[in-house]
């Protein structure tokens, strides 16, 4: 820097026009002065910078002989100055024009610095503002699309993960459906089956209970006839039990009729025997009579010879007529016995002649009696086989309840079957009903899908639109930045030119301010030579424009600290933005494929280091400290380097975690002693007793 | 000490807990294969903040999984969960042909750790049953998988939704896992 303000220097002292020679004596004297002072001053600061008495006096002693020294030259000087004050007025001519050069030179630069500055400083401002104000509006309206996009987003994932949702519940219930279908349909076939087996069950129940009722018809046949053969056998019986109870009557009758005929019989024999005794009796009687007949005849012969006992012929008539009286009597009672044996004769004949027939029907009864017999035998026989055909009859009756009972079950069974097959039969139109109405639901929900899915599509061709957008605007930014940046090269590289300037500009004036102590030097030295009629007055003008230059240069540093600092904002709210954008990137990975984003983001992030970044998750320090907490003591053990990780844990605190959690898992051993930040408040560990 | 009687038993028996990381990036269906393996269901998830630990049983083998979350920010913490680790299931979503870069940087770096240089590596191209599903042997090419040496490792085309191919890959881990040991 001082180096080129020394060129610079020597260079204005080239080109300002100076009287040839006589001026480089004092100007090399000024610069010697100059270089003196200079060095002077550094000695001061050095010696203020590392100060001790002794160099300190030293220093003081070499001033003394400085002072001599320049005492001898100011007397020398003295008769210089003389010479020099013709030098110096030319001097002071060429310093005015110098000076004049100089403040023109100044005033120009100035003017165009400012005229350079104001225009950079609005044209700066304006662009800024301008840009300022549009990045505004675009931001906003970025940022309200990408809320938009954001929400839009949101709902559409939202809508998505609820159609997805829904797409599996309606799968899961689809799979639940046809489970069940398969179910109902398993059972209905299963039932159908037993149905089958139950009607090929009742086919046969059926045939044989139409064998049985037709058995049962054939044998009930079979038993009318027989009951019609029983009742006729009945009857016949009945009949037969008549006639035997009529022939026993007879039989009896004609017994009694026997017995009172032998009775009789006997009766007429022995009336017979009567008769014949009584025959005899009466034939005894005729003879009697014939006898007493002879004797009345005898008597009435003798009455006849005898007249004289008349009385005794009397009584002998009395008697005769007694006698034939009773003779008389006699013949009739045997006229009537002979009446009586005729008719009883006729009548023994016609009981003869009946018991004759009686005999015969006797024969007869024997005859039936057999048949009766045998009558009875068939009957017994009947009976037994009616008893028999009764009993088959029971039995079959007993069968035929049985099928009946079996029949009345398998029709319930069958008619249980065929509700349930109904109901079946319902379930699975409900089921099909049902499954219509969930594929009408499932058909709309794909509907719905697809419509949200073409929805998607067109957000997505909104989104690819906007990202496009965004692309644009980014290389838009990017080329607004390049701009920027150039501009701000330029506008730095003016502002570095202007700094240069500046600051030639400050070291011609320090060198000016430098020199002016020089010149001061010079004028009080030429004003204490001179006694005065010196152009102070000018010089302190001098000093005076010098100090507003500087001020006025002090303000615009002022200024362009400003406009940097304002920058320096304005490049921060860029990166900021420049932030935020990869975040949106990434998340627009994730949504869209971006074949920029990738290859950014291919940075591997599973080895990158973690000691250093304190942006620990909490989310996910919270979910591993939890599960340490709660876990089996084999997970946990090896969660601990996490947990060590996340909480930066020293390699003692670790191992001491290690040690505790094998201390629990083992049976044996002792329990680590706590050390280290384990017990924070005790310093030294602990001293065993003994 | 709830494991208490399973350390005996274990100890006893001397069958040792395998323990397998799945690893993968996120929404490549870690979880769902988890809970597909541990009780042969299809669950919905949400993203793992995190991970989960499941103890699955197959073929009297037990197997202690950790289901470790795949989201960019906590895939630093995978390395913690390295150390004795018998297997790595590797879950890459077919479909995301896009980040299959991301899924292979991630699976090399993940290799190059020296707790996991004995572990057998299984890969799960999982989705297949979405249409533009990569094929194995294209998404073994993109994860540079022939050009692995001194490692065992298959891949396998799974669908953790419908659950198929997960079998054939547990198969050929417990066959691997049985003649390592």
């Amino acid at each position: 820097m001082f180096a080129r303000l020394k060129k610079k220097i020597a260079e204005e002292a080239a080109i300002a026009p100076r009287p040839g020679g006589a001026t480089r004596i004092p100007r090399s004297i000024s610069k010697e002065s100059v270089a003196s002072v200079g060095a002077d001053s550094g000695d001061d600061f050095a010696s203020d910078g590392s100060s001790s008495r002794e160099d300190l006096s030293s220093q003081l002693f070499r001033r003394n002989e400085q002072i001599r020294k320049l005492e001898a030259k100011l007397s020398e000087y003295a008769e210089q100055v003389r010479n020099l004050q013709k030098i110096k007025e030319k001097l002071e001519i060429a310093l005015e024009k110098h000076q004049d050069s100089s403040m023109r030179k100044f005033q120009e630069q100035n003017e165009t610095y400012q005229a350079n500055r104001a225009k950079m400083a609005e044209g700066m401002a304006l662009a800024l503002a301008k840009k300022d104000q549009e990045w505004a509006e675009k931001l906003a309206q970025l940022e309200k699309d990408k809320r938009l996009l954001a929400a839009q987003l949101q709902e559409m994932k939202n809508q998505s993960l609820n159609l997805f949702q829904k797409r599996d519940e309606i799968d899961e219930l689809e799979g639940f459906q046809q489970q069940e279908l398969a179910k109902v349909k398993h059972m209905l076939l299963k039932k159908e089956e037993s149905l089958a087996k139950m009607e090929l069950e009742m086919e046969t129940r059926t045939r044989e209970l139409s064998h049985a009722q037709e058995e049962l018809l054939a044998s009930s046949q079979v038993c009318s006839d027989l009951s019609c053969e029983l009742e006729m056998l009945q009857r016949q019986y009945s009949a037969l039990e008549e006639q035997r109870d009529h022939l026993l009557a007879a039989e009896t009758g004609a017994e009694n009729k026997i017995t009172t005929l032998e009775q009789r019989e006997q009766e007429l024999q022995m009336f017979i025997q009567q008769l014949s005794v009584d025959l005899q009796k009466a034939e005894e009687g005729e003879k009697l009579i014939k006898h007493l007949q002879e004797k009345v005849l005898s008597l009435e012969k003798r009455l006849e010879g005898n007249l004289s006992g008349e009385e005794h012929v009397q009584e002998l008539l009395k008697e005769q007529s007694t006698l034939a009286e009773e003779s008389s009597k006699l013949q009739q009672h045997v006229l009537v016995l002979e009446q009586q044996y005729a008719e009883q004769g006729n009548r023994l004949e016609a009981e003869i002649a009946a018991l004759e027939k009686a005999r015969e029907s006797d024969k007869a009864a024997q005859l039936l009696e057999e048949e009766n017999a045998n009558l009875k035998e068939n009957r017994n026989e009947y009976e037994s086989s009616l008893e028999a055909h009764k009993l088959e009859l029971k039995k079959l009756k007993e069968e035929w309840s049985q099928r009946e009972t079996v029949n009345v079950e398998i029709a319930k069974a069958l008619e249980e079957t065929r509700k349930q097959r109904e109901d079946f039969q319902q379930q699975v139109a409900d089921l099909t009903t049902l499954i219509k109405e969930k594929e009408q639901f499932l058909n709309e929900k794909t509907e719905a899908l697809l419509q949200k899915e073409e929805e998607i599509d067109q957000l997505k061709k909104g989104h690819d639109i906007v990202l496009l957008q965004l692309h644009q605007l980014q290389s838009d930014m990017e080329a607004c930045r390049c701009k920027k940046a150039k501009r701000e090269e330029s506008t730095g590289k003016e502002l570095n030119v202007l700094r240069l300037q500046i600051e030639e500009e400050e070291e011609e004036e320090t060198l000016e301010a430098r020199s002016e102590p020089n010149v001061s030097i010079l004028a009080t030295a030429l004003n204490t030579t001179l006694n005065g009629e010196v152009d102070c007055v000018d010089m302190v003008q001098l000093q005076k424009e010098n100090r507003d230059l500087e001020q006025q240069i002090v303000e615009k540093n002022k200024t362009i600290k400003q406009l940097q600092q304002r920058m320096l904002e304005l490049k921060k709210t860029l990166q900021k933005e420049l932030k935020i954008r990869p975040e949106n990137d990434i998340f627009e990975v994730r949504e869209k494929p971006n074949p920029e984003v990738p290859t950014a983001s291919t940075t591997v992030t599973n080895n990158s280091d973690l000691n250093d970044s304190r942006e620990i998750n909490f989310e996910y320090l919270k979910h591993v400290v939890l599960k340490f907490m709660s876990c089996r003591e084999s997970e946990a053990f090896h969660l601990i380097k996490a947990v060590s990780v996340l909480l930066n844990f020293s390699q003692e605190e670790e191992n001491m975690l290690k040690e505790t959690l094998e201390y629990k898992m083992s049976w044996f051993g002792s329990k680590p002693s706590p050390r280290g930040s384990i017990r924070p408040s005790i310093s030294n560990p602990r001293v065993p007793w003994s | 000490m709830g494991g208490f009687f399973s350390t005996i038993f274990s100890s006893l028996f001397g069958t040792r807990e395998m323990r397998i990381l799945i690893l993968g990036l996120d929404g490549a269906g870690k979880t769902t294969i988890l809970y597909r393996l541990q009780v042969g269901e299809v669950v919905t998830t949400i993203p793992t903040i995190g991970f989960n630990v499941e103890t699955v049983t197959y073929k009297n083998l037990k197997f202690q999984v950790w289901d470790l979350g795949g989201q960019t920010s906590i895939r630093p913490y995978w390395r913690c969960y390295y150390s004795n680790t018998d297997a790595v299931i590797y879950v890459v979503d077919s479909c995301d042909r896009d980040r299959i870069g991301v899924s292979k940087s991630e699976l090399v770096a993940m290799l190059e750790e020296e707790e996991l240089r004995k572990a057998i590596l299984v890969v799960f191209a999982n989705k297949q049953d979405m249409e533009q599903a990569m094929t194995p042997t294209e998404m073994a090419n993109s994860l540079g998988l022939p050009a692995l040496k001194d490692r065992k490792w298959q891949i396998f085309k799974t669908s953790a939704t419908k659950g198929t191919g997960l079998d054939e890959a547990m198969e050929w881990l417990v066959e691997t896992l049985k003649s390592r040991q």
